[in-house]
């Protein structure tokens, strides 16, 4: 069963709430430098308007709620907040196309980062205030932001929270999810505050400090700069923000539990951190190598770019200190192999996430022992305890999908025109949520020249790989629209 | 000395029947009837088919006068609630078994004090320890540490290489670190005098200290035995796992376990270095699949005491040199001795001589039942004024059957000869044949 009034008013709700904050931004901006207040006060008008129009559709629901009601809301909501967050970029006259409109739109809310914008030092200041915002709101899920501050729908939210949640396990810091949702919303106000405050220290400005603080805890990558942090060209920076990006990508309860509870051995126990730890300096160490064998550059410098972009990219932020389509093709194809890795299920990065691959691995080579030891009963065990098959197959299951999406974005961008490398990279980094791909839409370029249909296609490809393919992609099977 | 047992199980039945033939007023509760149907005909001791977490049937059985109270279901929450209900009702000591290694620690024993436990039993892991102790000095059968390792006896097989062989004890004793307590031969418990001589076959029982122990290899012709790396198990059962808990990291493990949801338990219970493996532990072809021509060591631990004699028979044919058999049925004991299995586990035996400590009114920190030897080591500590410490050793007459291995004063261990004063406050460990030790008791009081 569907029910549309219940849906209808958690999306109408959720209108009003995002209403507000546009209505925040119109009166913040005759504050700040530039001049956008009438693309903020028509799109306020625009989302009060549809969002009252749900709200009466939704008026006399229950509060009945099924589990393929959470798809939908989840997904509409997506979709929704993508489609009216891109007006203040649209109505206000600064992105004048639609298309590139809502792509911005899409790939900040997905925390993707990739940009069209090719002027974006000229653009008014509350709008790329409300650019950063889209990411960090997305960062850890629209849903899960609004539940956690809100005390609403008298719903049976845990069914949300699992069609948005990212990784393999959800451990719960709480009996009550909605408690729960606020202390992790607390770390990432914490984290937040903690990498603004580090980047004003480190000297940048309070305005860009703020909006690197949202989408580098949000691991997302919108810069408020053309050139990314590269642009800022200062060593403490580029530490600070790789500093942050990595604690991004730990699993939010973990963070908890050392935060709050001190417990770093959780922390080291946890096989999907050792797993993110260990990948990204063992990345971090061929690419060094990778550059210091191109000669011309010193230890320190090699070593922190290549960390930078190693974690930029295996968080899937996608900020960028370095062209590294200027570096040897081998590390290219090395960097868009880090994009599969992602950081750990349960933050705010995307792509397949570390306890995905190390059960993936520990299954490879439980096959081969299995070879050997044919009678064996093989488990694969994460944090010391045994995963069940059905995990297992999940696992796979979303594994065979993953790469089955990025090949078939990747013929359908080759069919709008992009070439090979270019099909390629585009297609992992959309579904990966990462931003920077290789060739021509390498960090150092925007996306702008992409074809329409293109940026379409990426925006779909970006909203499936946020929600960790199986929920958009239900809404296209059959058996979810059958009555039964 | 009124006992109640609560659970008539291996564990319980066994201890029923010990404690009846020692004149103790036993009474056996059982929830299920025909478990106790065969006792209640045979033996002197009164069953009671009632639950033992029932308070009405616990003040039936006599609760309120009991001096023990042992809760030995396979059920570790029936046995702490039947314990607590037991306090309460006024028995005097109460023993539950458990089944959580967590209960054990030091710091909870004062939480289960409070909760009116006196003594916690755990026969898997009191097993499992034997058998990694077992594992870890291969060349050693049994092995015992009193007073945190001061002192230590050891069980050695001796084959027709040891350099002890056909001379008089008197002749190789003469200023030796080590005191031989007790021979097992053809079946026989001798303890030995000066003219007795050592064979080939004996199960000989040193008491030494550890730093003699690469001494008594020599001479007990073990040199050339290596240290174990591979072992298989057979049979999933608890002491299995525990068993595979305390072996060492660096020793890799198999176990076989012929039921596949069981294998799927075993591998949640189990670290990385140990393989579950689904299969029969009889069957030849797996083994050798398996490798069994690299595996130092075959722990049999199946419910059949059979199977386990069986299958550590046929691993050594196929050239094990240590075997570790299970063996639950008491009858069998003995024959699994005389076909040159290793080691035997008696879990029963284990938990048996552990709740015996709890009947003797000497104040003894450790009782040890030797499985093969049906015999017992106990550590006795010395108080004031008691028999023992009138003379030196050799002017006490000791009853036949019981020898004094040695004693450990102020933390250091010392062997025994005939000239020894023995003072107050010194732990002393004797060695006596089956059921003795109420007799002895009274020397150190």
């Amino acid at each position: 069963m569907i029910h549309l009034k219940t849906i209808s008013r958690i999306i109408g709700t959720l209108l009003i709430l995002l209403a507000g904050i546009f209505l925040l931004f119109g009166i913040a901006s005759p504050f700040l430098e530039g001049n956008d207040l009438f693309g903020f006060l028509v799109s306020a008008l625009a989302t009060t308007l549809t969002g009252l129009w749900c709200l009466i559709i939704g008026k006399g629901s229950k509060g009945e709620f099924s589990r393929r009601d959470s798809y939908i809301t989840i997904t509409v909501c997506w979709i929704a907040f993508a489609l009216f967050g891109s007006l203040p970029y649209w109505l206000g006259g600064h992105i004048p196309s639609f298309t590139d409109a809502f792509f911005e739109s899409m790939s900040g809310f997905t925390t993707t980062g990739a940009s069209i914008l090719d002027n974006i030092e000229s653009q008014p200041h509350a709008l790329l205030l409300w650019r950063s915002l889209t990411q960090w709101l997305g960062g850890l899920g629209i849903v899960f932001f609004t539940v956690a501050i809100l005390p609403m729908f008298g719903i049976d939210k845990v069914q949300l929270f699992a069609a948005e949640s990212t990784g393999v396990s959800h451990r719960k810091i709480h009996s009550r999810v909605s408690v729960g949702s606020r202390w992790i919303f607390a770390i990432y106000i914490m984290l937040t505050v903690a990498c603004a405050v580090s980047l004003r220290v480190c000297g940048m400005g309070w305005f860009d400090a703020v909006n690197h603080g949202l989408t580098t805890i949000a691991t997302s990558g919108f810069s408020t700069r053309q050139g990314s942090i590269g642009a800022f060209d200062s060593v403490q920076i580029d530490y600070v923000i790789t500093l942050f990006m990595f604690l991004s990508g730990i699993n939010y309860t973990l963070l908890f539990l050392l935060l709050f509870k001190g417990k770093l051995r959780e922390l080291y126990r946890n096989t999907e951190f050792r797993v993110y730890l260990f990948t990204v300096l063992g990345f971090t160490l061929v690419i060094t190598l990778g550059l210091l064998a191109q000669g011309d550059i010193g230890i320190e410098k090699a070593f922190r770019i290549s960390l930078f972009q190693v974690v930029s990219l295996q968080t899937t932020t996608g900020f960028a200190t370095a062209d590294y389509m200027q570096w040897p093709p081998y590390l290219w194809m090395l960097l868009s192999f880090v994009m599969f890795f992602g950081a750990c299920g349960g933050s705010s990065t995307g792509a397949m996430k570390c306890g995905r691959v190390a059960i993936l691995a520990k299954s490879i080579r439980g096959e081969f022992n299995r070879i050997l030891h044919p009678n064996a009963v093989i488990p694969v065990r994460m944090d010391g305890n045994v995963i069940s098959g059905d995990t297992r197959a999940t696992v796979l299951t979303f594994t065979c999908l993953y790469f089955l999406l990025i090949f078939i974005g990747w013929f359908a961008f080759m069919v709008m025109g992009l070439d090979f490398v270019e099909g390629y990279s585009i297609s992992v980094s959309c579904v990966g949520n990462i931003g920077p791909a290789l060739g021509t839409l390498g960090p150092a370029y925007s996306w702008s020249a992409l074809p329409a249909s293109a940026k379409w296609l990426a925006s779909f490809l970006m909203l499936v790989g946020r929600l960790e393919l199986f929920t958009i992609l239900l809404m296209f099977t059959t058996s979810f629209w059958r009555r039964r | 000395m009124r006992i109640i047992i609560a659970g008539a199980g291996a564990v319980g039945t066994h201890l029923a029947k010990m404690l009846s033939d020692e004149q103790h007023d036993i009474v056996l509760m059982d929830a299920n009837e025909e478990r106790m149907a065969n006792l209640d005909s045979n033996f002197d001791l009164m069953t009671i088919a009632a639950s033992p977490t029932s308070i009405s049937s616990l003040k039936d059985a006599g609760v309120a006068d009991a001096d023990l109270f042992v809760a030995v279901t396979p059920e570790e929450s029936t046995n702490i609630t039947a314990c607590m209900l037991a306090h309460s009702l006024g028995a005097k000591k109460t023993v539950a078994r458990i089944d959580n290694y967590e209960y054990l620690q030091p710091k909870n024993k004062e939480f289960f004090n409070n909760l009116g436990i006196d003594s916690l039993i755990y026969p898997e892991m009191l097993a499992a320890k034997e058998i990694a102790d077992g594992l870890h000095l291969s060349w050693i059968r049994q092995w015992w540490e009193f007073s945190g390792g001061a002192l230590v006896m050891l069980g050695v097989k001796l084959r027709d290489n040891a350099l002890i062989l056909n001379t008089p004890i008197f002749q190789i004793k003469k200023e030796q670190p080590y005191h031989i307590v007790a021979i097992k031969r053809m079946g026989e418990t001798i303890i030995p005098g000066g003219d007795d001589m050592l064979q080939a076959g004996d199960l000989v029982y040193f008491m030494t200290t550890k730093r003699s122990l690469t001494y008594i290899r020599h001479i007990t012709g073990k040199d050339e035995y290596e240290s174990i790396h591979n072992v298989m198990i057979m049979g999933g059962s608890r002491i299995a796992v525990r068993s595979a808990q305390l072996i060492s990291e660096d020793m890799s493990l198999k176990i076989i376990e012929s039921d596949l949801a069981r294998c799927r338990w075993l591998t949640e219970m189990v670290s990385d270095n140990v393989m579950v493996i689904n299969g029969d532990g009889r069957d030849h072809e797996l083994l050798s699949e398996e490798g069994i021509d690299n595996v130092d060591a075959f722990v049999a631990l199946t419910d059949s005491a059979e199977t386990n004699i069986l299958a550590c028979l046929s691993a050594k044919r196929m050239g094990v040199f240590k075997t570790i058999a299970e063996v639950e049925n008491i009858d069998y004991i003995s024959m699994a001795e005389s076909l040159d299995i290793g080691s035997v586990i008696n879990k029963k035996k284990i938990a048996a001589s552990y709740i015996y400590q709890l009947l003797l009114d000497a104040d003894v920190s450790n009782v040890k039942c030797l499985t093969f030897a049906n015999a017992d080591v106990a550590e006795f500590i010395v108080k004031e004024g008691a028999r023992i410490t009138r003379s030196q050793v050799k002017d006490i007459s000791l009853p036949k059957g019981v020898t004094i291995g040695g004693l450990v004063r102020d933390g250091e261990g010392i062997l025994v000869t005939g000239s020894t004063q023995i003072q107050p406050g010194d732990h002393v460990v004797a060695f006596c044949l089956a059921s003795m030790i109420k007799r002895i008791e009274k020397y150190f009081n």
